[in-house]
C-alpha cells in the first residue's frame, strides 16, 4: 500500500509539473519545435547541430532552443505516463476489491495514453487552439483522478482522521458546486485563450490591447465570473470553517489556499489585461487554475468522506 | 486542533516552489524568444534608385523604418514567378492590418514590364495600396542590384533570376533569405518577419 501511495503521490506532483511545462511550451511558442511526432526531426534525440539534421528536413526550419523545449516536455510526458501506468498496475495488485481506487487508477492510465495520442494531434493540427484546449482539459481530468486516488488511499491508511469532524449540512454539495463553477470558469479561460491565439495568428502585428478588443466580451465574462467565484468561495469556505466542529487542519489550510489562489488569479487576470498579456503570466494563470481545481476536489472529498463517516455512525 | 489559518505552512512552500518555477520559466521564455529573433545581419541593402509603376522614383533609403520582403520577378514569366507572386500576395494579405511590413518586387524584364503592365500585374495580385510596390529600371542596374547588392543570381535575365525572398529589417539590413517555392520555409518567414516587426509596435 505504501508503494502504491508513493506512486500515486509522485504521479500527482509529476502531472502538475507536466501541466506547467506543457503551458511553458505553449507560451514560449515551442509547440512546433519538433515538426514530427513521436520523433523530433526524424530522431529519437533531437539534433544538437545542423550536422545531425536528417537531409529530408530543411535546415532553416531547425531551431535548437525550440526543439529541445518541446522534446524535454515530451520526455517529462513519457515519465508521467510511466508513473501513472505503474500506479494503475499497483492498483490492480493491491486494490482489486476497491472499486473507487481501481476505476480511478485505470481511468487515469487510459486518459494518459489518450493524452499521448492527443499530443500527436496537437502537432499534426499545427497547434489548432481547440485541440490544444482539449489537451489541457484532459490534463485537468487526469490530475483530478490522481488527487482522488491519493486521498482515498490516505483515508484507508488513516480511518480515524475524519471521524470526529462534523460539517454543516450540504457542505459537500456547496464545495461540489464551487468545483463545477471553477471548471466552467476554466473553460471560459480556455475560450479566451483560444480566441486570443486565433487573433495572434490572424493579426500578428496588432497589440495585445487590440487583440482583446477584437475577441469581444468573452474576457469580460471571464473576469466577472472570476470575481463572482472568489466571493462565492470566500462565503462558502468561511461558512464551513465557522460552522463545522473539529475541522481537520488540512481542510482549513485548503480553504485559505483556495482563497489565496483566487485572489492571486484576479491579480494575474488584471495584469494580463493591462500589461499586454505577458507570457509568464499566461502560463501561471492557467497553471494556478489547475492547482485550484485540485484543492477544491481535495476539499470535496474530505467533507464527503467526513459526512459518510458521520452517517455510518 | 487547528493550525494558524492565516499562515498555513503548505502555502509558504507553495509560494517558494512557484517562485522557483517562475524564474525557470522566465529564462526558458526569454531564450525561446531570443532564438526566434536571432537572425544574423547578412549585409546592408545596396544603394539604388528605381522607378515605381506610377513612374515616381524609389530610393533604397526609403526602406528605413519598416520591414521589407523583396523579390525579383517578371510578369510574363511562365514558371516560378506566378508561384512567387502568389506567395507574396498571401503575405501582403496576411499583414494587411499593419503598415510596418512592406513588399517590393523588382522586375528583371524592364523592356516588357512597362509601368502599365506592372500596374495591371499588381491589380491581378490584389494590390490595393502602397504596401506592395513594383519597381523597374535599366536591366544592367537590376542585374547589379541583384548580384552585387542582394547576392542573388541574375544570369541570362529575365529567365535566370533568383526565386528567393529577401527579409530586410527596419535599418535596411538583410537578415535572411527564403526559398519562395518551399511551403515550410514560408511559415518560417512569417514567424521571423513577425518577430522583427513586433519590435516596431
Amino acid at each position: 500500500m505504501r508503494l502504491f501511495k508513493s506512486f500515486a503521490l509522485l504521479s500527482t506532483f509529476a502531472t502538475y509539473f507536466l501541466i506547467f511545462t506543457g503551458g511553458l511550451v505553449r507560451v514560449s511558442g515551442a509547440g512546433l519545435g519538433c515538426p514530427d511526432w513521436p520523433k523530433c526531426f526524424g530522431r529519437w534525440i533531437p539534433p544538437v547541430s545542423l550536422k545531425q539534421l536528417p537531409t529530408e528536413f530543411d535546415p532553416a526550419t531547425f531551431n535548437f532552443t525550440l526543439a529541445w523545449i518541446e522534446y524535454i516536455n515530451r520526455l517529462i510526458g513519457v515519465l508521467v505516463g510511466l508513473l501513472i501506468l505503474g500506479t494503475a498496475i499497483l492498483a490492480l495488485i493491491y486494490f482489486r476489491k476497491n472499486a473507487r481506487i481501481l476505476v480511478a487508477s485505470l481511468a487515469a492510465a487510459l486518459l494518459v495514453a489518450f493524452q499521448g495520442w492527443q499530443g500527436s494531434q496537437v502537432v499534426a493540427s499545427e497547434l489548432e487552439p481547440f485541440i490544444v484546449s482539449i489537451h489541457t482539459i484532459t490534463a485537468f481530468v487526469i490530475i483530478s483522478l490522481l488527487i482522488y486516488i491519493v486521498q482515498q488511499v490516505h483515508l484507508i491508511e488513516n480511518p480515524t482522521v475524519l471521524i470526529n469532524a462534523r460539517y454543516p449540512r450540504g457542505s459537500a454539495v456547496l464545495v461540489g458546486l464551487l468545483w463545477l463553477f471553477t471548471i466552467v470558469q476554466v473553460l471560459f479561460g480556455a475560450r479566451v485563450r483560444s480566441a486570443i491565439e486565433v487573433e495572434e495568428i490572424n493579426y500578428p502585428l496588432y497589440t495585445a490591447r487590440e487583440w482583446l478588443v477584437r475577441i469581444g466580451s468573452v474576457d469580460d465574462i471571464h473576469m466577472v465570473l472570476g470575481i463572482f467565484l472568489t466571493v462565492a468561495a470566500a462565503v462558502t469556505g468561511l461558512y464551513i470553517i465557522k460552522k463545522s466542529k473539529t475541522t481537520p487542519s488540512a481542510l482549513i489550510q485548503a480553504v485559505w489556499s483556495m482563497l489565496f489562489i483566487l485572489c492571486v488569479q484576479i491579480v494575474f487576470g488584471f495584469v494580463l489585461m493591462f500589461a499586454g498579456l505577458p507570457s509568464l503570466m499566461r502560463l501561471f494563470h492557467l497553471w494556478v487554475a489547475s492547482l485550484l481545481i485540485g484543492i477544491l476536489l481535495f476539499m470535496f472529498t474530505v467533507i464527503k468522506s467526513g459526512e459518510e463517516t458521520a452517517y455510518a455512525k | 486542533m487547528r493550525n494558524d489559518p492565516f499562515f498555513p505552512k503548505g502555502l509558504l512552500w507553495g509560494i517558494l516552489a512557484a517562485m522557483i518555477l517562475a524564474a525557470g520559466a522566465a529564462i526558458v521564455i526569454k531564450q525561446a524568444q531570443k532564438s526566434r529573433e536571432n537572425l544574423p545581419v547578412l549585409a546592408t541593402v545596396p544603394e539604388f534608385e528605381l522607378l515605381k509603376s506610377d513612374s515616381s522614383t524609389f530610393n533604397s533609403s526609403d526602406m528605413r523604418g519598416k520591414i521589407f520582403v523583396l523579390d525579383f520577378i517578371f510578369t510574363s514569366c511562365p514558371g516560378a514567378c506566378p508561384v512567387m507572386s502568389a506567395k507574396m500576395s498571401a503575405l501582403y494579405q496576411y499583414y494587411a492590418h499593419s503598415d510596418k511590413v512592406q513588399f517590393i518586387s523588382i522586375s528583371v524584364d524592364p523592356e516588357r514590364d512597362t509601368p502599365e503592365v506592372l500596374r495591371e500585374y499588381a491589380k491581378k495580385q490584389g494590390v490595393t495600396d502602397d504596401r506592395w510596390i513594383f519597381l523597374h529600371g535599366p536591366v544592367e542596374e537590376v542585374k547589379r542590384i541583384s548580384e552585387k547588392g542582394f547576392y542573388l543570381a541574375a544570369e541570362n535575365l529575365p529567365g535566370g533570376h533568383s526565386t528567393k525572398f529577401v527579409l530586410i529589417d527596419e535599418n535596411g539590413q538583410i537578415r535572411a533569405y527564403y526559398d519562395a517555392l518551399n511551403d515550410s520555409i514560408m511559415s518560417l518567414l512569417k514567424t521571423q518577419l513577425t518577430a522583427l516587426a513586433r519590435k516596431l509596435i
